[in-house]
C-alpha cells in the first residue's frame, strides 16, 4: 500500500501540493481528479523521485521513500508513466521496451524476455511496429509504449498520468481497459491520475478530487461520480 | 595530380583526428549537455603522462596504453569531482535563468583547461618537447617515386577506423550503449525506467576522455609536445562537431573529414597561414547557412 501525508512541494514560492494526504489500496485503481493546475502531476513526480517534497512522508511497504532517486524507486516496484506520451522518439521501439527493462537484466535474466513477450500481448500493435523508431507511432501507439516501458519493470505500484490526454475516446478506451484488466488479474496497483474525471472514475475504485494542491474529496469512486455538487464546483460541468 | 593526391590523402589522415577530437564533444554533449572546453587540455595532459613514461624508456606502447586510461580517468575526474555537483539543482539555484545554469559548467570547464595547462606548465616546464610517432613519417618509396603518403598516415587511420567502430558497436549493440543513449535524448524517462544516469553520465566523460587522449597522440608527432600545443585541435574538433550536427556521432565524424581536407587543401594549394583563417570561414558558413549541421537533428537545444 502506499500512504501520503501532509505532502508539501512547491517550485520556488509556488506551492503545487499543500499538506496532501491520500493512500492507494493494493489491487485497486485510486484516481487523482482535478483541474488543470490543481497539482497532479506533482504528486506523481513527487512519489517517483523527480521532485523532491519540501515537507509530508510518502511511505510504499512500509518503507519512507522520501529523498530516493528515481531510478532506486522504480527499483522498489513503482513505475511512472509521466504525461504527454513520454518515450524516447529517437529509438526504436523494441529499444524503449528493453530500456524499462535494463536494471531488471542480471537479477531476473529468464524473465526479461517473458516480460517483453507479454508487453507485445498486451499491445500487439506494438509487435507489428518493433523495429520502427518511437516517432513515427500514433498519439495512441505512444501512450501504450510509454506503459509497457513503466510495465516491463514488473512494478507493483504503476502510477499514470493523463493517459487520455489528446487521444480519440476509442484509444483511450482500449488503453484504460487494459490497465484496468491487468489491474484484476495480476494485483497491480494503480495511481491514475485525469483530467477527464467520467472516463477515471468509471473505472476506478476509489477517487480523489484535488483542488490548488488540496484534497477536497476522497471517496468512493462511485460515489464521487454522482456528486453533482462537487463536480459542478470543481471540475465545472 | 600528384599534389592533388597528396592533398587527399593527407586531408584523410587529418580529417581522422579532428573526426576523433568532434566525436569526443559530441559524446559530452550528448551525455551531459556540456560543450568541454578542457577536452583538448585533458588531452595535452595524457600525452604528457606518455611522453614521460616513454622518455624513461618504457616503449611507446606502454606510453600508449597508459595514455588513453588516464585520459579516461581525467575524464571520470572531471564530471564527478566537478559537473556532478554543478549539475546538483539545489546548489545552482541562486541562479534564476535555465540558460545561465547550462553556463556555469561551460565556464568550469575553461576553468580546467587553465588549471590543466598551469599544471602542465609546472610539472614538465613550459617548452616544447618532441613526441614520438609509432610509425615512419617518410613517405613511401614506389619505383623510386616518393608517395605522398606515409606509414604514420596508415596507423592514424587505421586506429581512428578501429575507434569509431568500436565506438558504433558499443552503443548500438550493448546494454549500457542502450543506456547510455537514452539518458542523452531524455534523461527525465531513463532515470524513471532505472537508469543509473550518474554512471552514463561519467561514462560518457571517460570515452570522450579516451578518445581525445588518442588525438592527442596522433597530432602531438607532427606537431610537438606544449601545454598549448592542442589548443587549435580543439578550435577545430569544434568546427567539425557544429558542421556536422553537435549532437550527432556520425556527423561528427562527416565534419572532421571535411574539415581535414579543408586544411589540407589549403595548406597545399594556397598557403599553411591560411588555414586559421579557412576554418573560421567554415564555421560561419555552417553557422549561417545549417546551424543544426549536416547531420543535426532539427530542435537542437541552444547553446
Amino acid at each position: 500500500m502506499l500512504k501520503i501525508e501532509n505532502l508539501v512541494t512547491s517550485f520556488g514560492s509556488v506551492v503545487a501540493l499543500d499538506g496532501v494526504s491520500l493512500s492507494a489500496q493494493e489491487a485497486k485503481i485510486t484516481t487523482v481528479i482535478g483541474a488543470n493546475g490543481a497539482g497532479k502531476s506533482t504528486l506523481l513526480r513527487t512519489i517517483s523521485g523527480l521532485e523532491h517534497p519540501s515537507s509530508g512522508t510518502i511511505t510504499w511497504q512500509g518503507e519512507s521513500i522520501v529523498g530516493r532517486r528515481p531510478e532506486d524507486i522504480v527499483r522498489m516496484g513503482i513505475a511512472h508513466v509521466p504525461e504527454g506520451h513520454a518515450v524516447i522518439s529517437e529509438l526504436s521501439v523494441e529499444e524503449n521496451i528493453t530500456m524499462g527493462s535494463l536494471f531488471r537484466r542480471r537479477k531476473f535474466k529468464a524473465d526479461v524476455p517473458a516480460a517483453t513477450d507479454e508487453m507485445y500481448t498486451l499491445f500487439p500493435r506494438l509487435k507489428e511496429r518493433r523495429k520502427q523508431l518511437a516517432g513515427t507511432l500514433s498519439g495512441g501507439e505512444r501512450q501504450m509504449l510509454a506503459i509497457s516501458r513503466a510495465l516491463v519493470s514488473r512494478p507493483k505500484l504503476l502510477l499514470l498520468d493523463e493517459p487520455s490526454l489528446g487521444l480519440a475516446p476509442l484509444v483511450v478506451e482500449q488503453i484504460i481497459d487494459s490497465v484496468n484488466i491487468l489491474c484484476r488479474t495480476t494485483g497491480l496497483t494503480v495511481l491514475l491520475v485525469e483530467q477527464n474525471a467520467n472516463t477515471a472514475l468509471g473505472v476506478a475504485d476509489h477517487g480523489v478530487l484535488l483542488a490548488l494542491g488540496k484534497v477536497v474529496a476522497d471517496r468512493p469512486a462511485a460515489e464521487l461520480k454522482a456528486d453533482a455538487t462537487l463536480r459542478a464546483a470543481y471540475l465545472g460541468y | 595530380m600528384n599534389t592533388f593526391l597528396a592533398a587527399l590523402f593527407s586531408g584523410t589522415s587529418r580529417g581522422a583526428i579532428f573526426a576523433l577530437v568532434a566525436l569526443g564533444l559530441v559524446i559530452v554533449w550528448r551525455g551531459a549537455g556540456i560543450v568541454n572546453f578542457a577536452q583538448m587540455g585533458q588531452a595535452m595532459f595524457s600525452t604528457y603522462i606518455a611522453s614521460t613514461l616513454i622518455i624513461n624508456g618504457n616503449s611507446y606502447w606502454v606510453g600508449f596504453i597508459v595514455a588513453l586510461l588516464s585520459g579516461a580517468v581525467l575524464g571520470s575526474l572531471i564530471d564527478i569531482f566537478v559537473m556532478r555537483p554543478l549539475s546538483n539543482k539545489k546548489k545552482t539555484e541562486l541562479l534564476s535563468s535555465e540558460s545561465m545554469r547550462a553556463a556555469v559548467p561551460v565556464l568550469a570547464s575553461l576553468g580546467i583547461l587553465g588549471v590543466l595547462q598551469a599544471l602542465a606548465g609546472i610539472i614538465w616546464a613550459a617548452e616544447e618537447r618532441g613526441f614520438p610517432a609509432p610509425a615512419k613519417q617518410e613517405g613511401f618509396t614506389v619505383a623510386g617515386n616518393a608517395m605522398p603518403f606515409t606509414a604514420f598516415d596508415l596507423f592514424v587511420i587505421g586506429s581512428v577506423a578501429v575507434t569509431l567502430i568500436l565506438t558504433t558497436l558499443f552503443f548500438k549493440k550493448t546494454s549500457m550503449g542502450l543506456a547510455m543513449r537514452a539518458t542523452a535524448l531524455n534523461q527525465e524517462v531513463a532515470k524513471l525506467s532505472g537508469i543509473r544516469t550518474n554512471l552514463t553520465r561519467t561514462l560518457s566523460w571517460a570515452i570522450s576522455g579516451a578518445a581525445s587522449s588518442l588525438a592527442g597522440l596522433l597530432l602531438t608527432p607532427s606537431s610537438n609536445l606544449s601545454p598549448n600545443t592542442l589548443d587549435l585541435a580543439l578550435l577545430i574538433g569544434f568546427t567539425a562537431a557544429v558542421v556536422g550536427g553537435l549532437d550527432s556521432p556520425a556527423g561528427a565524424v562527416l565534419g572532421g573529414f571535411i574539415i581535414g581536407m579543408v586544411i589540407s587543401f589549403v595548406t597545399f594549394y594556397d598557403t599553411p597561414e591560411d588555414v586559421f583563417l579557412a576554418i573560421l570561414a567554415v564555421l560561419l558558413l555552417a553557422l549561417i547557412i545549417r546551424p543544426r549541421g549536416l547531420l543535426g537533428s532539427k530542435d537542437v537545444r541552444r547553446v
